[in-house]
């Protein structure tokens, strides 16, 4: 636990900070991508002027440029469809963009640097050569063992950007790897898609309420990339809080369709880590549910450990977080490929590939 | 701001006095640490790394060259983060409330022009950034060292043969650099804003007279939406922040060469400006 947590939790902390708390807090939400939410929080709870000035300069700082993201990514998101529509592919908005799309709560302050779609597994090469027929290249340099890591393992294909933009596109079947313990029926969830429209003629799917929290969970739960994985959270109790106020059955919905999709163990993990991390309230019924979907005591004591460690250092740069994160990413691959597909690629990684540095910024000056 | 590097804090002392780094009861905006990377080559050709919020967004630089790595560095920090702050790509000074901004590409001479400004009595507001609020139009001032490169260090050294430049950096990245240290009535008024009044585009020609033409608002204006950091990013809120700029302040083209008699150029028009209706 460290501040961000504790003001995620009760914002009314920070009526007692002083210059050396809210000096911690700054790199903590700025590398958790939160900014944008803390000063959403102040605001909701009438607490900006609590807030030292030149903090709330970096907070607004952050939202103008989440808003000026906002723009490119749904503006990338009606290129991507049009082409698609095209081409007859239907597709689908995922994650920030379809928060963006659908106008729920995250819209507000979440940051995103790329766009994830879903197309229908017997689509995404014509989705994909349509694309790049239109301008758009492959964001990144991908050999040919990426290339099969993508295509044969994983539910994505490698990003693709267009050449005259920065934003990513992420291409996606599924919401989880075909190779992984938990197999997603993707059918079912085009099933439950609804579509929503911009009021300016542009429509677009996006997940059902629930498809779209357990996604969100699925995320949490096999994601290598946990650095800044605080925000899926906050995302996640922002979702919940809102489809609850929408629909009051909404936590039976969601019981229920983690049941029918297998991922009543990501749903724990989103679950515990939201009330410990984030202040997720949830409902007796969701809690109830989640309770008998954990792992055996020992593992799950291990897994809060390692979370908390790795969403929620005290401060950060601390070994601690290195190595939880360490374990969580082999463990990311444990759950999405069967073993002997996890040691072939894990070999690949350490042993035959050497990344070039990421180009430095210019310096200004 | 913290470092073990006992030589990078003296040259940081001379230029920042006074801001005693982590006073407990003073809010900051960047946590950023100077250091030498422990490595073998600390004892053969020590290196120094430079590190906002625990992450390197640098490789590490030559230890000597600590000072305008750091400089760069929060440069960085500045145009990645200040968004609350259209950021003109211009120097700054200003002459009582009232600021002339003189954006510019590099090797305009914007910074050897804004320092001999300052070395001739103009408060420094800032180099590199103007930092305008787009709710009220003003600049708020930044002073810092003016970071001088190659022959513009001697440009300065024979304009003012006591200028306060600080070490010369003989091999960066950009070249040789020099900072020129602002004065201390520009330290102690770096609380107080500027409006913008003139709006001056200059352009070092070699050799050439120095000509002040007044410049149409509409390439002014299409010049200072362009020079700036974050333009396209603030959207409606930087337009309008130029427009009311443009509105407001008097624009030129300036062509120089000596900067004794450019000085001498832009104060008579600050004079002028001063007197209206005589």
């Amino acid at each position: 636990m460290n501040l961000l947590n504790a003001l995620l939790r009760d914002p009314q902390v920070v009526r007692n900070w002083q210059a050396a708390e809210w000096n911690q807090l700054l790199p903590l939400a700025r590398s958790a991508r939160l900014l944008g939410r803390c000063l959403s929080l102040f605001e909701q709870h009438d607490l900006v002027d609590a807030v030292p000035p030149r903090i709330v300069d970096q907070l607004r700082g952050a939202l103008i440029k989440t808003r000026f993201l906002h723009v490119q990514a749904l503006r990338e998101l009606r290129h991507v469809v049009r082409v698609l529509d095209r081409a007859a592919i239907e597709s689908a908005a995922l994650k920030g963009v379809a928060y963006l799309a659908a106008d729920l709560p995250p819209r507000g302050w979440r940051s995103l640097s790329d766009i994830d779609l879903l197309v229908r597994e017997v689509d995404i090469a014509r989705a994909e050569s349509a694309l790049q027929r239109a301008g758009w290249v492959p964001n990144g340099e991908f050999d040919d063992y990426d290339q099969h890591y993508y295509r044969e393992w994983m539910h994505e294909i490698p990003p693709l950007r267009h050449s005259k933009r920065e934003i990513e596109v992420d291409l996606h079947h599924n919401l989880a790897p075909p190779v992984s313990r938990i197999v997603i029926d993707a059918d079912r969830l085009w099933h439950a898609a609804r579509t929503v429209s911009d009021g300016h003629g542009f429509a677009i799917k996006v997940l059902a309420p629930a498809d779209m929290l357990l996604h969100n969970a699925l995320h949490l739960f096999m994601n290598d990339e946990l650095r800044g994985g605080l925000r899926d959270v906050v995302d996640f109790r922002d979702l919940y809080e809102h489809f609850r106020a929408e629909d009051s059955d909404f936590d039976h919905t969601l019981v229920a369709r983690a049941q029918a999709l297998g991922c009543e163990r990501p749903l724990y993990y989103a679950v515990t880590t939201g009330q410990r991390l984030a202040g997720l309230q949830p409902s007796p019924t969701l809690r109830e549910a989640v309770a008998h979907a954990g792992p055996p005591a020992p593992v799950a004591a291990l897994m809060a450990w390692l979370i908390e460690h790795a969403l929620a250092p005290g401060r950060l740069g601390l070994r601690r977080t290195r190595v939880a994160n360490g374990l969580l990413f082999i463990r990311s691959h444990w759950v999405r490929m069967p073993p002997r597909m996890l040691l072939r690629h894990l070999g690949h990684k350490l042993l035959l590939r050497r990344k070039p540095p990421a180009p430095e910024p210019d310096l200004p000056g | 701001m913290r470092s073990s590097d006992s030589a990078f804090l003296d040259t940081l002392g001379v230029f920042y006095p006074g801001r005693a780094p982590q006073t407990p009861t003073c809010v900051y905006d960047y946590d950023i640490r100077v250091y030498r990377p422990f490595s073998m080559r600390r004892w053969v050709r020590p290196q120094i790394q430079f590190e906002i919020d625990h992450l390197h967004p640098f490789e590490p630089h030559p230890a000597e060259n600590a000072f305008p790595m750091y400089e760069w560095g929060l440069n960085w920090c500045i145009a990645s983060s200040a968004h609350r702050y259209l950021m003109l790509h211009a120097g700054s000074v200003a002459f009582g409330d009232r600021a002339m901004i003189l954006p510019g590409t590099p090797g305009s001479g914007k910074s050897t022009l804004s320092a001999a400004l300052v070395l001739s009595g103009a408060r420094l507001l800032s180099d590199e950034f103007g930092l305008v609020r787009p709710e009220r139009g003003d600049l708020l001032p930044m002073p810092r060292g003016i970071p001088l490169k190659n022959a513009s260090i001697e440009a300065i050294r024979e304009f003012r043969t006591d200028a306060p430049l600080g070490p010369t950096y003989p091999k960066t990245r950009k070249g040789r650099v020099s900072h020129v240290r602002p004065d201390d009535t520009s330290l102690a008024q770096q609380d107080r804003p500027a409006v913008p009044r003139w709006l001056i585009f200059p352009k070092y020609v070699a050799g050439v007279a120095e000509t002040l033409e007044p410049l149409d608002k509409t390439d002014a204006f299409r010049q200072l939406a362009f020079n700036s950091f974050n333009y396209r990013l603030l959207g409606d809120a930087a337009f309008n922040a130029v427009g009311a700029i443009i509105r407001n302040v008097d624009c030129y083209t300036f062509r120089f060469s000596r900067l004794e008699r450019a000085v001498e150029h832009l104060t008579a028009l600050v004079a002028e400006t001063e007197t209206p209706g005589t």
